[in-house]
């Protein structure tokens, strides 16, 4: 109370009335404000981590800091969660994500379609990632678990999940694993020889027969491989054709899974189909077909297969 | 009823046993019927008639021995057996199991143990279907489906698959049931006649007058033959007062044996 | 009409309407519909196709419907219960267990089981189907008690169906190519699909049609049967094989197609009163054109693509019943 009595001394009795608000912004400058500076971080950290993301869906998913546990429930969101490094965050898998290897040792809670509810809640995730068709999404919420639909059909959703899933993980890798991906499947274009390229292929999803047409995914990647294919977008992506239409459409190249692709070239009429003729049929294994289905990071892996598959048996 | 001594009786029965399901229903049966003559068995409910009767037509297992014209029941050939014992069964038809088949074809399954496998029928067959269908009033209606008929008109083309066999011995379980009393005198007479042309006829009646009508009557209780004799046999009146508690009186009005409640 | 008349005229009439369609079938494929002046010499493509693809297609969809109806006339007098279809006895799941093995064997020791190639997925949907028939016989010991035998048939129907699903968890790919199966399909039956549909079926027409009297017997009650003289057990014995053979040999061909062995027999006899052989031979004229027609609205709707036959066959079949039901009602009688 030294410099205030002396301020007090010369002008008398004002003065000390007005001594309190000094001592509290003393004490606030020696005490609060070394708090403040701790908190201060903090709290700037956590408004500029804290993301409020639309899915699909269009709800919105609030998330106040990058998920720690993730819970994925479609193999190219796991997938693309190991693509951007944050692998070692994923706490349980769907029974059918497979890749990486080291997805294999994560506790598996169901299907996509039928995941386990109570093993996923047992995981105590703070993110689940869901495809549409998953009949759990409205369960999981309502156990207050965060859900986030996504399910890459294209190409471009491929991208803008990748893009979504990085300020979701908070990190910044998303741009540089699309443009990985651009880069494989332009190599893998560039790759063929001219001749290689406008080839007419049939791509065989399912034995019914169900085939990849223009507008799917994988016709996408075809067509930047620079090869044609037999079912224009005007059908689809996935149609279920008539299979004289394949006879006409004669392509050059079929590709097939292998299981699907048994009993192929006895199919009546099928025998006179250019491709069956000259054995230009590359039918692709378990793994393979796994790679060549999964709109995910491994997109620029399944062109480099096609390509090899153009390149083996183009004309 | 001509009993020959010429002729094995139809049917007979020794130390007959037999159950439903678990529970015993016949305790020992003998028994002997006539050819040529027409039987009724008659009992309070339960006693065991239509067991008995589906045993004597080989329909149940059994303990004991059947005979049918003298020989084991056991050893007569399948085809043999439908071709001279003809069976009705009681109750009818289920509702909705045979409603598409048509009367004529109904009856003509009758044919079906003098018929061989993929044969067309013959004339013979026709024959005897038509004349099955003209004797049960039934002939008219030989394009219908049975399910367009009524019970008392089914029951009536039942009895005429029945006797389009022309077996040598009928069995028939309830085979009154559901018919007007025209038409219930109708088939005793049919019965009478067939008798009197040398077949046997063996009926399960609970009608206890037309039983009368037959020539011998076979009286039942809990799994045992009480009486086997003549209808106008004084002893077979007696055994019926008895087996129904002297509820019902036998006496004799305008030339038939009658039974009236007491 | 004199009733007796009608049934050859029903006859008479579907037989026409297949030998119809069956031209109509030539024509019609992932063009839509083909001008039959412009199918001249000039395209050989077209010709081809109709050799090889839309004539036999469309004969295999008579020839499998044909079995598939006179597989549920069967089942309906063997049970006496109008609901009763071929797939009573367990015959689709196990056809569908059948082809489901023969696909995981198949992509996991395609060369060490060389005999499985050749018997085909087409082979393994026939031996399911005639197995689990068998192993419904087994539980139910013999075909002497009808409740007892549908009983069984759903138990094995179950438990199949639920070792199906465990192999389709456990590998996803089959789950695809057995969803093509499941549903049924007539776009890959040939000609040698068809020979053999054409034999077999001869063959159950014959054997169903000699033993249908037992049939008829059965449906006056099982006393009255074994009173004519019927071996009932050996006959019973023998109508179950004709029921898995007929289906067995459609599923194999055309996959699961819902709907046509219960309904053909029902059609029939909407229209016609007969014993249980003319049943049985109207019902595979009724299921050959039913699901004839349902291929060829398959094709021709959204050509070129298709739409699965089974659906077609609900729709058209389904609705003619739902009519039937309704002007019944309306009249009061049946």
């Amino acid at each position: 109370m030294n410099g205030l009595d002396t301020i007090r001394s010369r002008t008398g009795v004002r003065l000390r009335i007005a001594a309190w608000p000094w001592r509290l912004l003393r004490f606030g400058f020696a005490r609060v404000l070394p708090v403040l500076a701790l908190l201060l971080p903090v709290l700037l950290g956590s408004t500029a981590h804290a993301l409020q993301i639309a899915d699909q869906r269009g709800s919105t998913v609030d998330l106040p800091s990058p998920p720690r546990r993730i819970v994925s429930l479609l193999p190219s969101l796991t997938e693309s969660v190991c693509a951007l490094g944050a692998c070692d965050r994923l706490v349980g898998v769907d029974r059918y994500s497979n890749w990486p290897a080291s997805v294999a040792a994560l506790p598996r809670v169901g299907g996509g379609l039928d995941p386990n509810v109570e093993a996923i809640v047992a995981l105590k995730p703070d993110l689940v990632l869901a495809t549409e068709s998953s009949r759990a999404t409205g369960r999981l919420e309502s156990l207050g678990l965060k859900v986030m639909v996504l399910e890459p059909r294209n190409h471009a959703d491929v991208h803008r999940v990748l893009d979504t899933l990085g300020r979701v993980l908070g990190v910044d890798d998303a741009p540089a694993v699309w443009r990985s991906i651009d880069a494989s499947i332009s190599a893998a274009a560039q790759s063929l020889p001219e001749g290689a390229k406008r080839t007419r292929v049939y791509f065989e999803v399912n034995s019914a027969p169900y085939a990849a047409g223009e507008a799917s995914f994988i016709g996408e990647t075809l067509s930047r491989l620079g090869a044609r294919n037999i079912v224009p977008a005007s059908l689809g992506p996935f149609p279920k054709l008539n299979p004289e239409f394949v006879v006409r459409a004669d392509p050059d190249l079929i590709m097939v899974g292998d299981r699907s692709g048994q009993g192929l070239e006895q199919r009546p009429g099928w025998a006179r189909i250019k491709a069956v003729r000259l054995g230009r049929i590359c039918r692709f294994d378990a793994e393979q077909s796994d790679v060549l289905v999964r709109p995910g990071p491994r997109m620029g892996e399944a062109a480099q297969l096609m390509a090899r598959c153009l390149r083996e048996h183009g004309p | 009823m001509s009993i020959g001594t010429e002729r094995p009786p139809a049917l007979e029965a020794r130390g007959l046993h037999a159950r439903l399901g678990t529970t015993p229903v016949l305790h020992g049966i003998d028994l002997s019927l006539a050819a040529g003559c027409w039987t009724s068995i008659v009992g309070p409910n339960g006693a065991g008639k239509s067991t008995l009767l589906r045993t004597l037509a080989g329909l149940l297992p059994h303990e004991g021995e059947v005979r049918l014209f003298g020989r084991p029941l056991a050893q007569v050939p399948r085809r043999e057996r439908a071709r001279r014992l003809s069976w009705l069964g009681q109750g009818g038809v289920a509702e909705g199991s045979a409603d598409d088949l048509l009367v004529y074809d109904v009856a003509m399954l009758g044919r079906l143990p003098h018929q061989r496998w993929l044969a067309a029928p013959g004339p013979a067959d026709r024959a005897a279907v038509e004349s099955a269908l003209r004797s049960t009033q039934a002939w008219d209606w030989r394009d219908r489906p049975l399910g367009q008929l009524s019970g008392g008109q089914r029951q009536r083309v039942l009895l005429a698959r029945a006797l389009a066999v022309e077996a040598e011995l009928l069995l028939m379980d309830e085979p009154l049931s559901d018919l007007d009393p025209p038409h219930q005198s109708d088939w005793i007479r049919s019965a009478r006649s067939l008798a009197a042309g040398g077949r046997t006829v063996v009926s399960v009646l609970h009608e206890i007058n037309a039983a009368l009508a037959a020539d011998a009557v076979v009286v039942m209780d809990e799994g045992r033959v009480l009486h086997h004799g003549a209808s106008a046999d004084p002893a077979t009146h007696r055994a019926l007062e008895a087996v129904f508690d002297q509820r019902v009186a036998v006496h004799r009005v305008a030339g038939q044996w009658l039974a009236v409640p007491n | 009409m004199n009733p007796r008349r009608r049934g050859p005229l029903l006859g008479l009439v579907l037989l026409l309407c297949a030998a119809v369609l069956l031209v109509l079938g030539a024509l019609v494929g992932s063009t839509g519909f083909d001008n039959p002046f412009a199918l001249g010499s000039n395209d050989p493509v077209g010709i081809q196709i109709v050799r090889d693809i839309r004539l036999p297609r469309t004969l295999g969809a008579w020839l499998a419907g044909a079995l598939l109806g006179l597989a549920g006339a069967v089942a309906q007098g063997l049970f006496r219960n109008p609901l009763a279809d071929p797939y009573l006895l367990g015959s689709a799941s196990g056809a569908s267990l059948g082809v489901a093995l023969a696909l995981w064997w198949l992509g996991a020791a395609a060369g060490s089981m060389p005999w499985l190639a050749r018997l085909g997925i087409t082979g393994a949907a026939f031996v399911g189907a005639v197995l689990a028939v068998l192993l419904t016989l087994l539980l139910a010991r013999g075909v002497q008690q009808t409740l007892r035998l549908l009983l069984a048939g759903v138990i094995v129907g179950v438990v199949l169906g639920a070792i199906k699903d465990l192999i389709t968890i456990a590998s996803a790919d089959i789950l695809q190519a057995l969803q093509g199966f499941m549903l049924g399909s007539t776009g890959l039956v040939g000609w040698p699909a068809c020979a053999l549909m054409a034999v077999l079926g001869a063959l159950c027409l014959l054997l169903s049609v000699a033993l249908a009297p037992v049939l008829d017997g059965l449906a006056l009650g099982e006393a009255t049967a074994a009173s004519l003289g019927m071996p009932l057990g050996a006959m019973r014995a023998a109508l179950v094989a004709v029921l898995a053979l007929a289906t067995g040999t459609a599923v194999a061909q055309t996959g699961l197609i819902a709907f046509v062995g219960l309904a053909a027999p029902h059609l029939v006899r909407s229209v016609v009163k007969t014993t249980h052989a003319g049943l049985i031979l109207l019902s595979t004229a009724m299921g050959g054109l039913l699901l004839m027609g349902a291929d060829l609205l398959a094709r021709w709707l959204v050509a070129p693509q298709e739409l699965p036959v089974g659906v077609l066959t609900a729709v058209l079949g389904g609705s003619y019943l739902l009519w039937l039901m309704h002007r019944r009602g309306a009249r009061g009688t049946a």
